[in-house]
């Protein structure tokens, strides 16, 4: 903060150089974090196989259209052998990545946008608000998870309304979305509101000159550009919570088993005894896509916070 | 500590129960199904209204049905389970708490012992052949779902290997000598779920433990003391570690919240009668008087633990005061 | 404080290592001298209670067969044999059942048992349903009601009589346990429904429960004071596997069960191969169906979303898009009957198959629903007669992964035909309401279309033909079938006086459902059972030819068996009936079927080469995901100094 004023297109200009050099430089120091990178090539293949699972596998397969006979080992036909239909397992995997992936995705917006909402109001308004907000969070944090999950997955059913699809989405999976981000939004806002906190505190030499500006324009232009660093490295590791919490709903029977995640065919090989039949090639695949995935998240997120947070950055 | 610090601490855990019992009855009056044609299809009409009548259904929602349920909740009564006819919610939970505690104990135990111990010989020798090997491995573990871990372990050394029982607490009709055999044959049952309970926790404990070792190391006042010659070990011990430790206890206590997710995958997998078994069991059977009943006990247990590590917290490191 | 850290971790440590030391000296030897001869049956249903009143599924019955009497018993060929009564005799005008009490018999906590314990239990649901109140979750009360019995009374300690309002011969066929007046007797109606019968319970049968842990075992005692043949088995233990049929099955093979009921298909094929068990196949009283929306008018709200429904021949159509021996082949690996009627095979009295049954042919379903007035728009989505398209929405329950695998087969066939079919899976609690009708209450709107699930027989088909009664809309039927033919036939046939009267007019009933078809009945699903060979030996069904030891009417093959090891042991009998007309497993309750979910596939692989394979892919995965691990830590680790990587 200078405290010569500049003209607005300076400002401007400013602010763009400042911007590209902060990327740039954040990419050279990514770079440099082979970690990071090698998470980063995973998450690209499996978003790869995400966006075009048609493309590399063909149509998702159905109990019509299973090409194969029931629990076939690993062959030349079948590289990773078939499920308890006939289905190809790479199919599966493969589709099994999009679902996945997608309720990961959509699970970690409905959380980040929530805690980080209430994290910045929280930490830039202050007072009672601040009092209040923290209370539900906290509250929040109490809360058993996964039993709330449980319990709350018919409840939102039911008010979601049976049959009703959201942007495409069918319910069931909207279920699954919203149980994680309501169960799992309080860690972030507690992580924001901190730094929120922290940055308005700095902030007020720049509040006092933002003559007019109201709390909305200081909180989405000064705040929240300040903690975006924070929220980016929180997102990615809500991520991988998020696809575990979706593996882990599934496993116990709360899936769309007409949309097999990873987690809906670990289940179907659960109950269809494969473990016991021997029938590994039945859950070692999508097993190891949601470790991998996991793991390239960890991976990342642990990069990213290293990277970008700069109390750590300072400390070390 | 401040008696003021610890006062407005209890007083918000206080706080935090009478909501969520509230929300226990919310949560509870907003579930679909009516209980009395969930527990059967064809349940005949005559039961089915003397089965409302019995759960107090058929009075009115406020107030009736809610001060009897605060009263009966003032009174320790959670009512009594659906599917498991009127056997009281805390005896059916009572019977299923003690398996979990002591797998859950146990694995937590284990996995702080070796995790952290893990976690602070990786951060401690960083960069040497046990951080490479440990933290790949506690970074693997800490990406796998509970139940994978169940499911290799129940296929190599129970299936295959028949090195262990692949279900249950004990070997059924089978009349024990004396107690030290009935706890032989317990601890048999018990090893491949505590282990997976361990392994699952390890991953977690040894980063964290790793990360506030290398963070504490280049603290001023480690590089000071290392400058004033003091041995390795000693440094470990004297500063680093202690300074470890205090997100170590946050993490203790926040992982009981999440104790049930993992225990209901690993006690499905191992047929393990406990919390998590229970929890599927009232769930497939719509027994909401014992899922609330699992919901409330969890919550007020973490409330509960969160408190105690507020207060270790405040112990460990005297500027917490505020 | 500081100072001592260290030293409490190595403490920690070094208890760490105790506990693990006392856990990994693990296994006792076994001392199987010592043990009792225990039998033990693994199910995947949960005991929901000790009181017989309260219990809803087949593990209950089961287990309220041994530890009570019935008053008259099941044999092996399904005729009457002694239970709490030796001897019976019917008055020439119908009405009256004379019983002959057993002398001498003891409940098995000493105090004799007499016509007076039998005169109350009666007396007791009779009360009951005169009042218009059921017992407990009412499941008893249709014996009693089905036999139309007005009072029982203990002539003397040795004699029951059974009064009836019109002649039959149900009271040979009931399934009420008789309790003992000295522990139920002083108790009201209220106090019954709620009684816990905490165990020991005290009963009459073979074995008594001395111990229940929910969601784990039931283990019943041999009744020292029981009167009839003693089996080989001093105790008897269920064990529970309410969440996985795999754990059940992994016990099983590993020797710590000797009996299991309902593995999957797939398990069931593997357990072929294993030596020294028999796996039993037989047909079950249940069925798995199609369901419609049949409500005859508009629900504001809520409702089908086609009139088309309402129409029998638009449904009638919509059967010859079924293949449902594919079905049986693809869904149950073959263990399964195509179904037809709501009475199954099983119930062989009274069962009667379609005489001109529809056929799989999805040029005549578009030429009957042509015919019918359903014909196909522009597009090629066929009209409803309003003129608007046919859409059909599939619901069905998340308790069954053969659930999902029939949506998308009828998905499939209906598409073929111009009918698109949405389906989506829902918990059975939100299932239940949406299948509600305003009759059950004013939230309720049945809006559906077509939805699967599937039901459960008693051994009397009198629960199973209710459900498409008028009366049974807004209570237990799921399609909100209407006729007043039907209505008319349910009553008629109840209150005939014998069972070949009966016959005549449930076989109407089967010809009304047939061709109305409120469902489509996929296909009867079998009773996998599977049991070692080595611990018990003569091993009876019920029916003899056909059936299957456990879990069907009666208690008697329990005690039947022989210690294996003390006999010469009889070659396995491994029967197999997947398409036999009749059997007899199952037992009674018209509870949901949630139990048998047979997933498919013949296929797995020779036996022992698995588990090398297995662990072969395991170690290969595991070593896979150590290497990145390693290599992403490595590089991490190597270019930084104490700052890590990231330091300019």
């Amino acid at each position: 903060m200078t405290s010569t004023p500049l003209s607005d297109r300076e400002l401007r200009a400013e602010r763009w150089r400042l911007r590209i050099r902060g990327w740039s430089d954040f990419a050279g120091r990514f770079g440099r974090r082979r970690d990071g990178v090698i998470g980063v090539g995973v998450l690209v293949l499996f978003t790869m196989l995400a966006l075009f699972p048609n493309l590399i596998v063909g149509p998702l397969q159905t109990a019509t259209t299973a090409p194969g006979q029931p629990l076939q080992p690993p062959s030349l036909e079948f590289p990773l052998g078939t499920d308890d239909l006939g289905r190809s397992m790479l199919n599966l995997t493969v589709h099994g990545a999009r679902i996945s992936m997608v309720i990961g995705l959509l699970a970690t917006v409905v959380t980040v946008l929530l805690g980080a909402v209430i994290g910045i109001v929280s930490g830039y308004l202050g007072g009672r608000t601040d009092t209040f907000l923290m209370r539900i969070t906290d509250f929040f944090l109490v809360l058993p998870t996964f039993v709330l999950a449980l319990i709350l997955a018919p409840i939102i059913l039911e008010l979601v309304g049976s049959d009703a699809e959201i942007m495409g989405i069918p319910s069931t999976l909207v279920v699954i979305i919203v149980v994680i981000g309501v169960t799992s939004w309080a860690s972030t806002a507690r992580i924001i509101r901190s730094q929120a906190l922290s940055v308005k505190e700095r902030m007020f030499i720049a509040r006092a000159r933002v003559i007019g500006g109201g709390g909305g324009h200081i909180m989405w232009r000064h705040i929240m550009p300040n903690v975006l660093n924070l929220i980016v490295a929180n997102t990615v590791l809500v991520f991988a919570g998020a696809i575990l919490t979706e593996t882990t709903l599934s496993f116990i029977g709360l899936g769309d088993p007409l949309l097999p995640s990873w987690g809906v065919i670990l289940n179907s090989a659960q109950t269809s005894g494969a473990p016991g039949l021997g029938a590994w090639w039945f859950f070692v695949p999508p097993a190891t896509c949601i470790v991998l995935v996991v793991l390239a998240f960890t991976l990342v997120g642990g990069a990213l916070d290293d990277v970008l947070n700069p109390r750590m950055r300072a400390r070390r | 500590m401040g008696s003021r610090y610890l006062a407005r601490k209890i007083v918000q855990a206080i706080l935090t129960i009478v909501f969520i019992v509230l929300l226990n009855f919310v949560l509870f009056r907003m579930m679909p199904g009516s209980p009395d044609r969930v527990l059967a299809r064809n349940l005949p009409d005559a039961a089915r209204a003397e089965l409302r009548e019995r759960w107090g259904l058929d009075q009115p929602l406020i107030p009736d049905q809610l001060v009897a349920y605060i009263g009966a909740i003032a009174r320790g009564d959670l009512g009594s389970s659906y599917k498991f006819s009127n056997t009281p919610v805390t005896e059916v939970i009572g019977d299923r708490i003690w398996p979990t505690l002591i797998l859950f104990g146990l694995g937590e135990l284990i996995a702080i012992v070796v995790g952290l111990g893990l976690g602070a010989y990786s951060g401690w020798r960083r960069g040497g052949p046990v951080d490479y090997v440990g933290n790949g491995f506690s970074l693997i573990l800490y990406s796998m779902p509970y139940f994978v871990i169940g499911m290799i372990l129940l296929i190599v050394f129970a299936t295959t290997l028949g090195w262990f029982p692949t279900s249950g607490m004990f070997s059924l009709g089978h009349r024990f000598d004396s107690p030290v055999e009935q706890i032989a044959d317990f601890a048999w049952h018990l090893f491949l779920p505590l282990m997976t309970v361990a392994i699952g926790l390890i991953g977690q404990y040894s980063i964290l433990m790793r990360s506030s070792i290398i963070d504490t190391l280049t603290e001023d006042y480690v590089t000071t003391a290392k400058a004033k010659g003091l041995t390795d070990g000693r440094v470990l011990r004297s500063h680093a570690l202690p300074n470890a430790r205090l997100p170590a206890v946050t993490l203790i206590a926040i992982n009981l919240g999440y104790v049930i997710a993992g225990a209901i995958t690993v006690e499905v997998v191992f047929g393990w009668p406990g919390i998590g078994t229970l929890t599927v069991t009232a769930l497939n059977a719509r027994d909401y008087p014992v899922l609330q009943g699992i919901f409330l006990l969890l919550s007020i247990s973490v409330v509960i633990a969160n408190l105690a590590a507020d207060l270790i917290y405040g112990y460990l490191d005297p500027r917490v005061r505020t | 404080m500081r100072s001592t850290a260290g030293s409490r971790l190595a403490r920690l440590a070094a208890l760490a290592l105790a506990v693990s030391a006392l856990l990994v000296a693990g296994p006792p030897a076994p001392t199987r001298a010592a043990d009792p001869l225990v039998l033990r049956v693994g199910t995947s249903q949960d005991l929901e209670a000790l009181n017989p009143f309260n219990a809803y599924q087949y593990i209950g019955y089961e287990i309220f067969f041994l530890n009570y009497d019935l008053l008259v018993g099941f044999g092996n060929d399904l005729k009457p044999i002694p239970g709490f009564a030796e001897s019976w005799s019917q008055s020439p005008d119908g009405k009256t059942w004379t019983f002959k009490i057993r002398p001498g018999m003891k409940w098995s906590d000493g105090t004799p048992a007499t016509a007076e314990d039998a005169a109350w239990t009666f007396q007791m649901i009779i009360d009951a349903i005169k009042d218009g109140n059921s017992v407990g979750y009412g499941y008893l009360d249709p014996d009693v009601k089905n036999a139309a019995m007005v009072s029982a009374t203990a002539a003397d300690p040795e004699t029951l009589v059974i009064e009836l309002a019109r002649p039959n011969d149900r009271p040979l066929t009931t399934t009420i346990p008789i309790l003992p007046k000295h522990i139920w007797g002083d108790k009201t109606l209220d106090q019954i429904n709620e009684f816990a019968n905490d165990a020991p319970v005290v009963g009459t049968g073979p074995y008594q429960v001395v111990e229940w842990k929910t969601g784990q075992y039931a283990r019943l005692a041999r009744n020292p004071n029981y009167w009839g043949n003693r089996g080989a088995a001093d105790e008897v233990i269920f064990q529970f596997f309410p969440d996985s049929a795999d754990t059940m099955v992994q016990a099983f093979k590993a020797g710590e069960l000797d009996y299991i009921r309902n593995p999957s298909a797939l398990q069931f094929n593997e357990l072929k191969k294993e030596p020294g068990t028999a796996t039993i196949s037989a047909t079950s009283n249940g069925w798995t169906q199609l369901g419609f929306n049949t409500y005859q008018e508009e629900i504001p709200g809520g409702g089908a979303s086609t009139t088309a429904l309402r129409d029998p021949a638009f449904r009638d159509a919509l059967g010859y898009a079924i293949d449902k021996q594919a079905l049986v082949d693809k869904v149950l690996q073959g263990y399964g009957i195509v179904g037809t009627t709501q009475v199954p095979p099983w119930e062989r009295r009274f069962h009667t198959d379609p005489a001109d049954p529809r056929t799989f042919d999805i040029e005549l379903a578009k030429q009957k629903l042509d015919a019918a007035g359903y014909v196909l728009d522009g597009s090629g989505n066929r009209l409803d007669k309003d003129g608007k398209p046919i859409n059909l929405r599939l619901y069905f329950p998340n308790s069954s992964d053969d659930y999902p695998k029939l949506a998308a087969f009828v998905t499939d066939w209906f598409s073929q035909l111009g009918i698109p079919v949405k389906s989506q899976s829902f918990d059975s609690g939100a299932l239940t309401d949406i299948l509600l009708p305003p009759e059950a209450g004013d939230q309720y709107k049945a809006d559906y279309d077509m939805f699967i699930w599937g039901w459960g027989g008693s051994p009397d088909p009198n629960a199973l033909l209710e459900i498409f009664t008028t009366g049974a809309i807004g209570s237990t039927s799921d399609s909100q079938f209407s006729d007043p033919d039907y209505d008319a036939a349910f009553v008629t046939q109840n209150e005939a006086p014998t069972t070949a009267d009966r016959k005549g007019y449930i076989d109407e009933l089967q010809r009304i459902f047939y061709d109305k078809a409120p469902y489509h009945i996929f296909y009867y699903d079998n009773e996998l059972h599977a049991y070692h060979t080595d611990t018990f030996a003569n091993w009876q069904t019920q029916p003899t030819e056909d059936g299957t030891p456990f879990f069907v009417n009666g208690s008697l093959n329990y005690t039947l068996l022989t210690d294996a090891k003390a006999t010469p042991s009889p070659t396995p009998v491994v029967t197999e009936a997947p398409s036999a007309s009749a059997g007899g497993s199952a037992a009674p309750t018209a509870a949901p079927t949630q139990a048998p979910s047979p997933s498919p596939a013949p296929g797995g692989q020779p036996g022992d080469s698995t588990g090398t394979f297995l662990l072969i892919g395991g170690v290969a995965v595991l070593i896979v995901l150590v290497t990145v691990g390693i290599l992403a830590w490595r590089t991490r680790g190597r270019r930084g100094g104490p700052g890590s990587g990231e330091e300019e």
